[in-house]
C-alpha cells in the first residue's frame, strides 16, 4: 500500500515536472541587424547672451562625434518635423518617431552673468518615451568644443553602456618633406582632428610617442646627437627631459597605469632587453635577460602584467610576463611575425600587429593568445593604439611604397574602418586617456 | 561457468516463486476489491499523463535557431482544409489608439544640477483602449450545428494524434474551425513570425566586454492588434541590469527593437496565444560566433 502510494506520488511529481513553468508563449530571437541608432540632435537653442552661433556649433561637434563612432546616425536636421524651442517641455515623441529617430537629444546654451557658457541638455528615448539623461555643464566660451565632446561622452555611455572617448587627445608623429629628407615632429589635436600642435620643431626626429594615464606627459623615443633615447615632454610646460642617461640606446617607452614607472627597451652590448625605470627614484630594474630581441612592453591595465614582442623562439613572437618578470611565456601562434602588442585599457585583448611577407595587419586577441581576430586587410597597417574605453583602435596606414602614411581608426569588432583627419601625413598615433 | 552453476539457476527459480505467491495472493487482493479498481485506475491514469506529457513535449517542434523571414497570411485568405464550420465573426476592431499630443506643460524653470539627472519630466502614456479579453472559460453560447458536431468530434481524434504545446498552455476559446492549414494550434510558427518581424528592429550590443553573453529577457503583452501593452524587463534581467551598464544597455536595445517593430502582425484568431510572450528572449549568440 505504502510503495503504490510513493510509486503514485514519484509519477504526479514526474507528471508536473514535465509541464512547462509558464503558459506564455516563448520566443527566442537570435539574430539582429547591426545597425548604426538614429539619434536627432536639433541645434542646441539659446538660452540668452553669448554667441548666437554656440547652439549649433555643438551640437554640430556632438552630431560629428556620434556618427563618427559608427554607432549612430545622427539624423539630417532639415529632416525634423518639430522645431525644439525649449528643452524644458516634453518633446512631441510621435513626430520624432515619424522622422525614424529612436534618440533626441536637446540642449540649451547659456552665458552666464559670469561669462561662463552653461551648456543642458537631455537625452529622450524616442520609442519609450522617458528621458534617459539629463546633464548640466559649465565652462569658459572657448572650451565649447570640450564641452560638445563631454555631451558625446555622455550620450555614448549611456545608450552603449561603456565610457565614451571623445574628450581625449591624440599625440602623433607629423611628417612633412620629401622621403629622402622627412621631417618628423611630435604633435598633438583632439580626437576629432581639431586644435593640432606641433610640439617639437623637427629638428630631430622623434618615435613612438606614449601617453602617461594623466595625459600630460608624454614619453618618446627622440635621436637628439643621433643616439635614439627615451624622453619625457611635458604637454603643460613644454618641458622635455631625457630618461636616464644610458650610455647605449634606449627606446619603445610605455608607462605603468599608476604613472609611475615606465617600461623602456635598452640596448646593451647588442642585446635588447625590457627595462622598468622608476619615475620617482629613477631606479631601474631589469625585467627580460634573453640574449634574442626583447622589446615593446605594454602593461596590463592592472599592472601585474606585461606584453611584450620577442624574437627568442626563432621569429618575432609575442610573450607575456609577470610585472616583476617572472612567469614569461609565449602567447600568439598565429601565421607570420607578431609583434608591438598594446594592451586594451578594459583588459580583455591585446591588439598587435601582423607581418606576413610584406603584408602588415592589425589584429587582436585574448591575453592567452586565444580569439584571435584580425581586424584590417590593407597593405600596410602597423602600431596599434587603443581608445580609453578599449573599443576602437588607432594605427598607422602606409602607402604601397611608403611614400604617404596616414592614421586610421577601427572599431573592435573589425567594423567602421575610418581616416582620421590629420594635418598632413602622419604615423604612430597615441590615444590619451579621457581627459579630467 | 560449468563450477558455479547456481546463481543462473537460482535466478531462473525466482520468477516461479514469485508467480506462485502473486497466484496465493489473489484472493487478498481480490478482497480488497475498490482500493485495488480506483488505485489501478489512478496508477494508469497517472501512467498514461506522465507520458503523453513527456512524448509531447519531445514531439514538440524543436526551437529554430535561424530566421526565416515569413510573410504572414491570415488563415482566412489561403487554406488547405475546406471550412466546416461558418466563420466566426472578425474580430472587433480595437478602439484606435491616439497617441495623445504632450499637452504643452507650462514651461518648467531649469532644475537640472551638475551632474545630475534632471527631474523626470511628465512622460505621456499610450491611452489604450484596452480591449475586452475574451473569456475563454466561458464559451459564446452557440447553437450547435450536426456539423459542428461531428467537426469538434475530429477535431478531438486530431487532438489525441497530434498533441501540440498550444493545447497544453492555452484553454481554448470556442472550438470553430475556419479551414485551418497544417499545424494551426502549434506555436513554433508564431515564435517565428515574432522573430522574423522583430530581428530587424534589433540592433544587438556588439563590441562590448563578452558581448555575446548579453542575453536578456523580457516579458511582453500584446494588444489584439499587435501594438505592445505592456513589457517588463524579467526579474533577473532586470537585476542584472541594474548592476551592470552593458547588460542594462542590450536591455534598452532590445526594448527599442519590440517597440520600433510594433504592431506585429499574427493571426487575430490566436490571440490568446500570443497575448503574452514571456520569456522573450534576445540572444546574440549566434550572431556573434
Amino acid at each position: 500500500m505504502k510503495k503504490f502510494l510513493v510509486l503514485c506520488a514519484a509519477l504526479l511529481a514526474f507528471a508536473l515536472a514535465s509541464l512547462p513553468a509558464s503558459a506564455a508563449l516563448t520566443v527566442d530571437v537570435t539574430q539582429g541587424n547591426a545597425q548604426p541608432l538614429p539619434i536627432a540632435i536639433p541645434d542646441f537653442v539659446p538660452g540668452g547672451g553669448g554667441d548666437p552661433a554656440a547652439g549649433a556649433n555643438i551640437a554640430g561637434v556632438v552630431r560629428a562625434d556620434l556618427e563618427r563612432s559608427g554607432l549612430f546616425r545622427p539624423l539630417d536636421p532639415k529632416g525634423f518635423v518639430e522645431h525644439v524651442t525649449n528643452i524644458n517641455t516634453v518633446p512631441n515623441f510621435q513626430s520624432w518617431r515619424s522622422i525614424t529617430a529612436q534618440g533626441l537629444v536637446t540642449g540649451q546654451v547659456t552665458q552666464q552673468p559670469d561669462g561662463r557658457l552653461r551648456v543642458d541638455f537631455r537625452l529622450w528615448d524616442v520609442y519609450g518615451e522617458s528621458q534617459m539623461l539629463g546633464l548640466q555643464f559649465f565652462t569658459t566660451p572657448e572650451n565649447w568644443r570640450r564641452i560638445a565632446h563631454m555631451v558625446s561622452d555622455a550620450i555614448y555611455e549611456r545608450i552603449t553602456g561603456e565610457k565614451g572617448y571623445f574628450d581625449t587627445r591624440i599625440v602623433f608623429i607629423s611628417e612633412t618633406g620629401p622621403a629622402i629628407k622627412r621631417v618628423k615632429r611630435l604633435a598633438i589635436m583632439d580626437e576629432d582632428g581639431a586644435n593640432p600642435i606641433f610640439l617639437t620643431r623637427g629638428d630631430y626626429m622623434v618615435l613612438t610617442p606614449r601617453f602617461n594615464p594623466t595625459a600630460q606627459m608624454i614619453a618618446y623615443m627622440s635621436y637628439i646627437g643621433a643616439k635614439p633615447r627615451v624622453y619625457l615632454f611635458d604637454i603643460e610646460t613644454g618641458r622635455q627631459e631625457m630618461l636616464g642617461n644610458f650610455p647605449n640606446m634606449t627606446f619603445s617607452p610605455r608607462f605603468s597605469p599608476d604613472g609611475n614607472s615606465v617600461a623602456l627597451t635598452l640596448e646593451t652590448a647588442g642585446n635588447s632587453d625590457i627595462y622598468v625605470m622608476d619615475l620617482r627614484s629613477r631606479s631601474i630594474r631589469r625585467l627580460t635577460t634573453d640574449p634574442a630581441i626583447d622589446t615593446a612592453p605594454s602593461f596590463s591595465p592592472d599592472g601585474r602584467q606585461i606584453a611584450f614582442e620577442s624574437d627568442r623562439g626563432g621569429s618575432q613572437q609575442i610573450y607575456v610576463m609577470n610585472a616583476d618578470g617572472s612567469g614569461q611565456h609565449r602567447v600568439s601562434f598565429g601565421a607570420g611575425g607578431n609583434g608591438t602588442p598594446v594592451w586594451s585599457p578594459r583588459g580583455d585583448l591585446l591588439a598587435f600587429t601582423r607581418q606576413q611577407g610584406a603584408h602588415f595587419t592589425i589584429g587582436v586577441m585574448r591575453p592567452d593568445g586565444s580569439g584571435e581576430r584580425m581586424l584590417t586587410n590593407a597593405y600596410h597597417d602597423e602600431g596599434p593604439t587603443w581608445a580609453p574605453n578599449g573599443r576602437v583602435l588607432m594605427f598607422t596606414r602606409v602607402s604601397p611604397g611608403g611614400r604617404d602614411s596616414q592614421v586610421w581608426s577601427v572599431d573592435v569588432t573589425g567594423r567602421n574602418e575610418r581616416r582620421v583627419l590629420t594635418p598632413g601625413s602622419a604615423s604612430d598615433p597615441a590615444w590619451s586617456p579621457l581627459i579630467q | 561457468m560449468s563450477s558455479n552453476p547456481s546463481p543462473t539457476r537460482r535466478k531462473a527459480a525466482q520468477p516461479a516463486v514469485r508467480r506462485a505467491s502473486f497466484t496465493r495472493q489473489r484472493p487478498t487482493t481480490a478482497r480488497s476489491q475498490p482500493f485495488g479498481i480506483f488505485g489501478s485506475i489512478l496508477f494508469h491514469g497517472l501512467i498514461l499523463a506522465a507520458a503523453f506529457l513527456t512524448f509531447q513535449r519531445n514531439l514538440s517542434t524543436p526551437e529554430d535557431s535561424h530566421v526565416v523571414p515569413v510573410d504572414l497570411v491570415t488563415v482566412a485568405d489561403q487554406t488547405n482544409v475546406a471550412a466546416q464550420a461558418p466563420p466566426t465573426p472578425p474580430a472587433p476592431e480595437p478602439e484606435k489608439m491616439d497617441m495623445p499630443t504632450p499637452p504643452a506643460p507650462e514651461p518648467i524653470q531649469p532644475q537640472m544640477q551638475d551632474v545630475e539627472p534632471a527631474p523626470e519630466p511628465p512622460v505621456p502614456k499610450f491611452d489604450i483602449q484596452k480591449e475586452k479579453k475574451p473569456d475563454t472559460d466561458k464559451p459564446v453560447e452557440k447553437p450547435q450545428t450536426k456539423k459542428e458536431a461531428q467537426q469538434d468530434f475530429a477535431a478531438l481524434l486530431n487532438k489525441l494524434t497530434t498533441p501540440d504545446k498550444a493545447q497544453k498552455n492555452v484553454k481554448p476559446g470556442p472550438r470553430v474551425i475556419q479551414g485551418v492549414g497544417a499545424g494551426t494550434m502549434m506555436t513554433a510558427d508564431l515564435a517565428d513570425a515574432l522573430k522574423s518581424q522583430m530581428y530587424r528592429c534589433w540592433s544587438p550590443p556588439t563590441g562590448a566586454p563578452d558581448a555575446r553573453d548579453l542575453v536578456v529577457d523580457y516579458d511582453l503583452n500584446l494588444n489584439p492588434d499587435g501594438t505592445v501593452a505592456r513589457l517588463q524587463m524579467t526579474p533577473s534581467t532586470a537585476a542584472q541590469a541594474a548592476g551592470n551598464g552593458y547588460t542594462r544597455a542590450a536591455a534598452e536595445a532590445a526594448s527599442r527593437a519590440i517597440y520600433q517593430c510594433q504592431p506585429y502582425r499574427l493571426p487575430a484568431d490566436r490571440y490568446n496565444v500570443w497575448r503574452e510572450i514571456n520569456p522573450l528572449r534576445f540572444d546574440p549568440r549566434q550572431m556573434m560566433q
